[in-house]
């Protein structure tokens, strides 16, 4: 039986799309009892920083394999390799001191997963968040300081770090990635939306060899959280260097300068990238800027590429030159080696986590997987962790606010008690038990009531508990009152049957096509007719740019931070807005482009936004509070199930790991699992 | 006949020119283009592309330009041997793919010896034996492999392989092989990790084989010259092999065509399901993510080997059957 099943589970979510949803669904029925999953929630935890500096190590140890090459004389003393030992970064792990070594074995599913190992690396942000997601501490930069009128943010960074090669890390390294990277057109012709306050270039000055101010013309407070948020200018060298980006805000510059014209010539260089079979010296630089592509790359990251993305096993060993050290004095990570084996889909990496073949793995694990994962769990020598996600819903209704195809159906969508209607017409608990086996958080789009923004408990729960009776009396409020034969609302135009359209994608971690469908019938009640339609990802994506679609299924995931990243919540970002492009163009380009919107509250909230960037911390905190409750009155986007391990929560770790949190922030800020500190897991 | 090869060689290379164009026609269908792709896949991965990182890599990529521009770059590239970068991979789309082929190629050919190997002698069998109680057998589970997709072969036979052998599941090499350089003892972790995929990939051409095998063996049989084979007492193996054997292999020489871009692919699905490091999955993902010169340069590549393929096996059938050769002259 238990073979069977998981065969079934496999082969269903293998290949095709469809069969995937009704194979979810025969797993999400046969796993009642419910609230399966809510005994794998544990304590929130995770290893803290020590500031003190008169409590920092004195004395260093280093791994044996380091410590035999210092014997061999390939490698200099650790003391020497370390920061000076007031500028450490020094970690007290979460349980106990850890051993050295260990090789940390897990999936990654090809080039484009380079956020597998971004996120274990990201402590060389220059800023980053602690193991509740919420506090903002030190990780490359030792130390910041906003100024009084908020416009000069100043970091000091870590005297005597060095590059992974030996070379001295100092702010020349960012002087060098400001005006040969950033400010050269040819490599990045736009300037970053987070380098900008009001659309006004903020600009990067040199104070002394350790010490780096960033200036804006206006107040821009908020910018320490960008240095510290998994943005274009904060995400670090590893996750927003190279490739495709050219961010981090700093960049070893003794070894970029080879390819890059102004250190040579255009024809050298362009001679350079031919000779290797690139098309021109910008595509060589991504190459050789990119730590997961290039193991040559001098990086601030624990541990550094051996063996490149791009070839079935990524493979990473210790960076000896790394700058933390646990409260005893053991540099760190503990771990000598991480090896990612390409998964070619999703399914095999599920497998093999089940035949115990990773150590720790939480990205790819797939929630309607959790029962199999459990059968096995002792024969694979490995336990489930749950990690729930801030954000309120996975699942998200975005209504196409800026829809104009058909007038009549672009009419009910502008209106907020027909939006309430549908809102109040769903059945959160039916699609929690059925599609997140009851470990999700049926609620609104709001964040989960203990982070920073959420403005209160009962916001979540606002307008996104059944009622149909309500749903009905508002739904003829707004007109809608004939019905045809089989009970559903006919359009005021005399067209016939109001039919909306909810576009749904397929492969995502959630089944959203099935979500819609259950929702399609629990609509009937309120009769309103859902016509479902599986779009490819592209297709949907493409149509929401041309505001193309009514409504479309999405997660609304980083959305509890909303100015680090507010794309889910607002159509304030061009690159993507599922609730109205028109009008996130409009608010990108000041008005130049795109439409404005015609919602009084959406100005309102476009407002609001646009004045936390420079206000006080306090009055930010107030301004989000009033955002979400903007957001979550106007329903722009409705709220379904949310809280849940769905996306990166559901964790396999095997027995023998130590110092890994019962439950980790499961957060797109927290770049997790890096919150945790990969670097002080170890191997019992 | 060298004006037919010279013939054949010049359509051969409009062919080929026409399969270009297609190709990079066949990307551009989809609505967006890779930087639309790019985002949904951050997205998706709980990551962000922001406005001004993709306005950038559309200028970088050349993807603001006109799909004509882009196709003559393109081609531009191509006639002087590179074909372009593979966006989602940042390397040369040659070095992506040049890695991938050896191992497509080793599991393609296991593939077709198992099949050939397996369908030839009991085709043969077949035909000399109709009706008889093993060629019942033999058809039976030969049709039971042509009725089993490739793909839920490979998913029964990953699972059964894990959960009662404990082999690695899927993937050509053992975690510890993966990374090393090539050795004898890696040859022979490959070796070991091969027998699945080429079973699971042979096994559905198997039945095929072997049905026309057989047609065709046994049409041959009973014609007149093979009576008259007999009657001469020539010993029986003789009498099959020395003639209908040949002619009935015929089909076989003109699937070469065919066989050739398998070749290089490997099958798609099942390479997938199996993990197999082949060129298949790539050109799947690379039409997912809208890596145009990837995909382009796969797609052309099978085209292209279709094409030599099907010019290679006009020249073999051409040598392996006398009635062609001398019919042309």
């Amino acid at each position: 039986m238990k073979l069977m099943r998981a065969v079934i589970v496999l082969a269903g979510l293998g290949v095709l799309g469809t069969l995937a949803i009704q194979s979810g669904e025969a797993v999400a029925q046969a796993a009642a009892p419910p609230k399966i999953g809510s005994s794998l929630i544990g304590k929130l935890e995770g290893p803290t920083i020590v500031l003190d500096a008169k409590t920092f190590p004195k004395a260093f140890k280093e791994a044996p394999q380091l410590a035999a090459q210092v014997k061999a004389g390939k490698l200099p003393a650790v003391a020497k390799r370390l920061p000076e030992p007031s500028q450490l970064f020094v970690v007290k792990p979460l349980h106990e001191i850890g051993k050295y070594g260990g090789n940390w074995r897990r999936a990654f599913t090809g080039p484009a997963d380079h956020e597998n190992g971004n996120r274990i690396n990201s402590i060389d942000k220059i800023l980053t968040f602690d193991y509740t997601g919420t506090k903002i501490i030190p990780a490359l930069a030792r130390d910041w300081k906003v100024s009084p009128d908020g416009k000069t943010t100043t970091i000091y960074l870590r005297k005597g770090a060095r590059w992974s090669d030996g070379t001295p890390f100092t702010a020349n390294d960012f002087m060098f990635w400001y005006n040969e990277i950033y400010l050269n057109k040819n490599i990045v012709p736009t300037p970053f939306f987070e380098f900008q306050i009001n659309g006004k270039d903020g600009v990067m000055k040199k104070i002394d060899d350790f010490t780096v101010a960033f200036e804006f013309p206006e107040p821009y407070s908020y910018f320490v959280a960008q240095l510290a948020g998994s943005t274009s200018i904060g995400a670090g060298l590893a996750t927003r260097g190279g490739f495709q980006n050219f961010g981090g805000a700093y960049a070893p510059a003794h070894y970029l300068k080879q390819f890059l014209p102004k250190f040579s010539s255009e024809e050298a260089v362009t001679k350079k990238a031919k000779d290797l079979g690139f098309d021109s010296w910008v595509s060589l630089l991504k190459n050789r800027y990119s730590w997961a592509l290039n193991n040559e790359l001098p990086v601030m990251t624990p541990w550094k590429t051996v063996s490149p993305i791009n070839t079935p096993t990524w493979s990473m060993e210790r960076n000896p030159y790394f700058w933390a050290v646990d409260t005893a004095g053991n540099q760190l990570p503990y771990i000598d080696r991480i090896t990612m084996t390409l998964a070619e889909n999703t399914e095999v990496a599920n497998l093999r986590a089940i035949a115990g073949e990773y150590d720790i793995q939480e990205r790819h694990m797939g929630l309607a997987k959790l029962p199999v994962f459990l059968e096995n769990a002792k024969k694979g020598n490995y336990t489930v962790r749950l990690d729930p996600a801030l954000n309120g819903s996975d699942a998200t209704i975005h209504i196409g606010n800026a829809f104009e195809a058909d007038p009549e159906i672009a009419k009910f969508l502008k209106n907020k008690d027909f939006r309430h209607a549908l809102s109040l017409g769903i059945d959160r608990d039916q699609l929690n038990e059925a599609f997140w086996l009851g470990v999700g958080t049926p609620g609104s789009v709001a964040p989960a009531p203990d982070t920073l923004y959420s403005p209160g408990a009962e916001w979540n729960k606002k307008y996104a508990t059944l009622d149909v009776k309500q749903a009905n009396e508002l739904l003829d409020k707004v007109g809608l009152t004939k019905k045809d034969g089989d009970g559903f609302r006919l359009r005021t135009d005399g067209k016939g049957r109001l039919r909306i359209e909810l576009v749904t994608i397929g492969g995502q971690f959630v089944p959203f096509t099935a979500i819609g469908e259950m929702i399609k019938q629990q609509w009937r009640k309120i009769g309103i007719d859902l016509d479902v339609k599986e779009l490819e990802r592209n297709l949907a994506f493409t149509r929401n740019g041309t505001s193309e679609n009514q409504m479309l299924t999405w997660a609304n995931d980083g959305s509890e931070m909303i100015y680090l990243f507010p794309r889910h919540a607002l159509p304030v970002d061009a690159a993507e807005a599922h609730m109205g492009q028109a009008y996130a163009r409009w608010y990108a380009s000041r008005g130049t482009t795109g439409k404005k919107p015609d919602d009084p509250e959406m100005l309102r909230a476009f407002d609001l936004f646009r004045n936390a960037f420079g206000a006080s911390e306090e009055e930010r905190v107030n301004n989000g509070k009033e955002l979400w409750k903007i957001i979550v009155e106007q329903m722009w986007s409705i709220g379904t199930v949310g809280q849940s391990p769905a996306v990166m929560g559901v964790r396999i770790v095997k027995n023998n790991m130590g110092n890994v949190p019962e439950r980790q922030v499961n957060a797109q800020h927290a770049r997790t699992p890096h919150s945790s500190m990969p670097i002080s897991f170890y191997f019992k | 006949m060298l004006a037919y090869i010279v013939r054949r060689l010049l359509l051969a290379v409009m062919t080929v020119w026409a399969i270009s164009v297609l190709s990079f026609m066949i990307i551009h269908l989809p609505p967006g283009d890779y930087v639309t792709s790019y985002i949904a896949s951050m997205s998706a991965s709980g990551s962000a592309v922001s406005e001004g990182e993709a306005q950038a890599l559309r200028q970088q990529l050349g993807l603001d330009q006109p799909i004509t521009i882009q196709y003559l770059k393109w081609m531009g590239l191509m006639l002087q041997g590179n074909f372009g970068m593979a966006m989602e991979w940042g390397r040369p789309v040659s070095d992506v793919i040049g890695d991938r082929l050896t191992l497509t190629m080793v599991i393609s050919v296991a593939a077709i010896i198992f099949t050939w190997g397996i369908a030839l002698p009991i085709g043969i069998y077949s035909a000399v034996y109709p009706y008889s109680f093993l060629d019942y057998v033999f058809t039976f589970i030969g049709f039971i492999g042509l009725a089993i997709p490739g793909f839920l072969l490979a998913l029964v036979v990953m699972y059964v392989g894990f959960a009662w052998f404990g082999a690695n599941v899927g993937g050509l090499f053992s975690p510890d092989f993966a990374e090393a350089p090539w050795s004898l003892e890696k040859i022979w972790d490959l070796t070991k990790h091969l027998p699945i995929p080429a079973i699971v990939l042979g096994v559905a051409g198997t039945a095929q084989l072997i049905r026309i095998m057989r047609s065709n063996l046994l049409d041959e049989l009973r014609k007149p010259y093979v009576m008259t084979a007999r009657a001469r007492g020539l010993s029986e193996y003789r009498v099959v092999m020395r003639y209908p054997v040949r002619v009935a292999l015929n089909p076989f020489v003109s699937t070469i065509g065919y066989l050739l871009p398998y070749v290089v692919s490997g099958s798609i699905i099942v390479s997938l399901v199996l993990s197999l490091p082949t060129v298949g999955p790539l050109l799947l993902k690379a039409l997912i993510a809208q890596d145009m010169f990837l995909a382009g340069t796969i797609i052309l590549l099978l085209g292209v080997m279709t094409v030599i393929g099907t010019f290679i096996s006009d020249l073999l059938l051409m040598w392996v059957d006398p009635r062609i050769r001398f019919g042309r002259e």
